[in-house]
């Protein structure tokens, strides 16, 4: 493909959009992308976006957080688990628990991610959720990305709100990005929203003689007033912003490697967008798998496989950007936790309390946050389940306020919440 | 055919083409957005549902409230019934993977009442020119034994998704298959759990085909006695020590009473008490044929059970199930539930609640009679006063424009199989119990709209391996670009195209050769936002 007029074009159109830079100014990746491209376009003057890269990943299914970050110092967890709990850790030993802090321990197939808790940009809050009792998977998951839990008149995500009020435009068409065909319904709100599986891909195929007087009818097409109308104007431009950046082979920084899977790919891709500096304030991934019924496993099994791809492409996004990191929050959330004592079929059922890992450079990390209830009979919620002790929206309000900068709109963001407990997982933005 | 049709994995993507994307030149098209135009062409009436575009605040939400008014006009008078020749589009792009010209013909010459009560008695209806492409497909006659022996595990889970898609672009029994997708969606299952895809094949042809248009009732208890479902939700291995609480809670939700009716933890546990000892035999045979039902007493538990209000006594075995399961197929809650859904699918995301009424009024009169209830939803003025509202899903797209097309499929189109992975909607292969959404919010995103503009471009082009067409031959009778345009727009969308959109293409089909157009005329209807509503 050669450079034509067309792009000449774009690059107006960037200019008159783009202005000062600072607040997101990172070294851009100088041989991958060209040196037309903005550092961070289109903010009107003077109200650039502030803040992190958010980074939320979904875990569907509910994964069973009591064997992800084992509370090994609670005699309980191994009466409760005779057949999956992982071993007290034991140095030398792979096949036993990594050691946090004397009580929790990550399984053995997190072990990715222990280098990031070291360097202290890793904090994992335990028994967090959501404070509604539903053990369906459907309405669990729709209550935390509204983040309304029992609460199902708010059509908007929580993420949405984020973006509707923050203080600041951004008309990147990758300012909020879902990655997978379909697009999370925590994103969902009036800010547009750009799915994606590739950005490789992410371009209309055809006649290359074709294709200017194709995109350009396809466009009148979708300027009559469907209701699809938004939708299209927004694959367009994130296909002409696309079309300025070289896709061409990529090469991960400091030697990551991600997991080759649905989440592995989805992860570099997130990476390429962050790194090419075109708006991305938000990005959502999923996972899924982790309703772990049967043959759950403890050392192998499907848990186990699913954390170590889980850590895998956490740990590769993580290396892989660099000192970008340092302006990334990543926070994991899942629908709800699993049951304390495990069934009859090597699994366990749907339980309540979780766990979440917050991950970048603004985390107060090397710590786990929360209250713990305790595994004995009588602390245990339902039909025996983890306790809540820190609402999810203690966590992600805490990252909305000091590492996303939008410390003001919280009472929109998450309605109706007032009894806020934040654990401090996160720094205040400097 | 060949067998390796979609060869399809599940959680490994393809990795990214390394390639350069070509430039193209950056167009103001970006309109003020909020003109809420009517779709001329599609619909009389607002297409409210379909506002769910990243950029309005109007989304409904999957699992939000369902109760909503009725459809109206964008001067907000409750919309038109369509008649005549717009109720025939309509009724034809609705119940059909879309209607070819000799579809259209035959509805036409019959009447709209009359095509319907055909297609709701499709044992009448001929399909014998089915059977020779599923003929291929050797282990859709197979006994679940001589698939577990078969030294390509993958296979018969390949020939059932085939053989679906198949179905859908050939079969007459169009509102049929329509059915069975959304039965199959509703009693989901996902070929890769565990034995599913050896087991799908006896889910489809002797679950969901035979019951489709049947009593809701027999349908339940023919699933609650599949295997593939039994695996897929883990009863199969559930067991009276610690019962496994996967099926009955999923039984419970998402495929009667739905969470409406409040149950609670220890219903889901007496449930699933209830239900101990429902499991599958092994591939070994231990105690009947493989990969079939069996009631084992050992993994009962044989204690007394209360749950939703019922008591069962202790030592009932295997009627303490089928106890729960007419309990459950006759509550008013899975009446109003599998309303709820069936008029989704078929009128409007969020359906208004005077149609949901009289659709639970149906089921409960008929004893669940799923054909009563498609009756009464195809007669009724919320269903006729809808054209236009629902947004394809990925495989009504798919499907459509390849029916529609007339595409020939021909050798190992593996191309396809990936371009159907791409655009989101593999039969199953949804992970989750609740099956593919049947919203516009899910499908409505700039990947779900580039995909599918980049699938119609390179069909028309003949650029997909495995899928052949013939523009020159379809578009015989055009003298003008004004007419290729039309006849294309009718044969694909089922309407003529209104004047603005139709201007755009004739602008389009004028400039140039008019046979080398032909290709990019049928992509850009193909992709088009008249072709991606039904």
């Amino acid at each position: 493909m050669t450079v034509t007029n067309t792009r000449s074009h774009s690059r107006r159109e960037f200019l008159r959009l783009a202005t000062g830079l600072s607040g997101w100014a990172v070294a851009p990746d100088a041989a991958a992308y060209p040196s037309w491209m903005p550092r961070m376009a289109f903010a009107p003057p003077g109200v650039e976006p502030q803040g992190d890269i958010l980074v939320a990943i979904f875990q569907r299914g509910g994964m069973d957080g009591l064997n992800a970050v084992i509370p090994h110092g609670d005699a309980d967890y191994y009466h409760l688990r005779q057949s999956l709990a992982i071993p007290e850790p034991a140095s030398g030993n792979d096949n036993s628990g990594i050691d946090l802090d004397g009580f929790f321990g990550l399984h053995p197939a997190l072990r990715p991610l222990k280098d990031i808790w070291d360097a202290g940009s890793l904090a994992i809050v335990h028994a967090v959720g959501s404070p509604d009792p539903t053990h369906s998977h459907f309405d669990a998951m729709d209550y935390m990305e509204r983040g309304t839990p029992g609460e199902k008149q708010i059509a908007t995500g929580w993420i949405g709100r984020h973006l509707q009020t923050a203080p600041w435009q951004n008309q990147s068409p990758f300012r909020a990005v879902g990655m997978g065909g379909i697009m999370q319904a925590s994103l969902r709100g009036p800010v547009p929203v750009t799915t994606l599986q590739s950005i490789a891909n992410f371009h209309l195929q055809g006649r290359t003689q074709d294709l200017a007087r194709i995109q350009q009818t396809l466009a009148s097409l979708y300027g009559q007033g469907s209701p699809i109308d938004g939708t299209a104007a927004e694959t367009f431009s994130a296909i002409d912003m696309l079309a300025g950046i070289n896709v061409s082979k990529y090469v991960p920084a400091n030697s990551a490697v991600y997991p080759k899977t649905e989440f592995g790919m989805a992860c570099q891709q997130v990476a390429r967008i962050a790194k090419a500096q075109i708006g991305m304030e938000v990005a959502c991934i999923d996972i899924g798998g982790w309703d772990t019924h049967k043959q759950e496993g403890g050392l192998d099994g499907e848990l186990p496989k699913l954390l170590d791809e889980l850590a895998s492409g956490l740990a590769a996004l993580y290396h892989d950007l660099g000192d970008l990191s340092k302006r990334m929050t990543l926070v994991t959330m899942s629908e709800f936790g699993r049951r304390a004592y495990e069934n009859g079929s090597e699994g366990t059922d749907h339980g309540h309390g979780n766990v979440m890992f917050v991950a970048g450079g603004g985390v107060n990390g090397g710590k786990v946050y929360g209250d713990w209830p305790g595994l004995a009979k009588d602390n245990l919620y339902a039909t025996g389940d983890l306790v809540v002790t820190t609402d999810f929206r203690d966590v992600l309000g805490e990252i909305v306020q000091k590492r996303l900068s939008n410390p003001n709109n919280l009472a929109q963001i998450f309605p109706d919440y007032t009894t806020w407990n934040m654990r401090n997982v996160v720094k205040s933005a400097t | 055919m060949a067998a390796a049709y979609f060869s399809l994995c599940i959680g490994i993507v393809e990795v990214a083409t390394d390639t350069m994307p070509p430039q193209i030149s950056r167009r103001q098209f970006v309109k003020a957005s909020g003109l809420l135009a009517v779709w001329a062409a599609l619909a009389a009436c607002q297409p409210r549902n379909l506002l769910n575009g990243p950029g309005s605040t109007a989304t409904p939400a999957p699992g939000g409230p369902t109760a909503t008014p009725a459809p109206t006009t964008a001067t907000g008078t409750p919309a038109a019934e369509a008649t005549g020749d717009d109720l025939l589009a309509h009724v034809l792009r609705r119940l059909t993977f879309g209607a070819t010209p000799d579809m259209v013909d035959h509805a036409r010459s019959l009447g709209v009442e009359a095509w319907l009560d055909e297609q709701l008695h499709p044992e009448h209806i001929d399909d014998s020119q089915i059977s020779p492409l599923l003929a291929p497909l050797t282990t859709l006659s197979m006994t679940p034994a001589e698939r577990f022996s078969l030294s390509n595990q993958a296979l018969p889970g390949q020939e059932i998704i085939l053989a679906t898609v198949l179905r859908q672009i050939n079969s007459n029994r169009q509102l049929f298959e329509m059915v069975v997708d959304f039965w199959s969606n509703h009693f989901n299952i996902d070929l890769s759990k565990d034995t599913c895809r050896i087991l799908k094949t006896d889910d489809d042809l002797q679950v969901i085909r035979p019951n489709a248009l049947g009593k809701f009732g027999d349908l339940l208890s023919a699933s609650a006695h599949s295997p593939a479902m039994l695996v897929y939700l883990d009863q199969a291995v559930s067991n009276k020590n610690v019962p496994n609480e996967n099926y009955a809670r999923e039984l419970m939700e998402l495929h009667t009473i739905s969470t409406a009716a409040l149950f609670g933890p220890p219903d889901v546990v007496g449930l699933a008490r209830a239900f101990t000892g429902w499991t599958v035999v092994g591939a070994k045979g231990q105690g009947g044929a493989p990969g079939s039902y069996i009631f084992r007493l050992g993994l009962h538990d044989d204690g007394e059970k209360d749950l939703l209000g019922l008591h069962l006594p202790a030592g009932q075995g295997e009627a303490d199930g089928q106890q729960v399961l007419t309990f459950l197929s006759q509550s008013p809650f899975t009446a109003t539930f599998i309303s709820t859904k069936l008029a989704r699918r078929f009128v409007v995301d969020d359906p208004p609640a005077s149609l949901v009424k009289n659709l639970a009024a149906t089921f409960t009169s008929s004893g669940g009679d799923i054909t009563a209830m498609l009756q009464a939803l195809f007669a009724s003025s919320e269903f006729r006063s809808s054209a236009g509202l629902k947004f394809k899903r990925p495989l009504e797209f798919f499907v459509s424009t390849l029916r529609l097309m007339g595409a020939q499929l021909s050798g190992p189109p593996n191309a396809l199989a990936g371009r159907l992975r791409q655009l989101g909607q593999v039969p199953f292969q949804w992970l989750m119990p609740n099956g593919y959404p049947d919203v516009s919010a899910y499908w409505a995103t700039t990947d779900g709209l580039l995909n599918r503009w980049n699938f119609g471009m390179a069909l028309a082009n003949n650029s997909l391996p495995g899928a052949k067409v013939e523009l020159a031959a379809l578009t015989r009778d055009a003298a003008s670009a004004a007419d290729v345009v039309d006849l294309l727009a009718t044969r694909l969308t089922g309407a003529a195209l209104p004047d603005d959109a139709r201007a755009i293409l004739v602008d389009f089909a004028s400039s140039g050769d008019l046979g080398k157009n032909l290709a990019p005329i049928a992509g850009l209807i193909l992709g088009s936002p008249h072709f991606q509503v039904r």
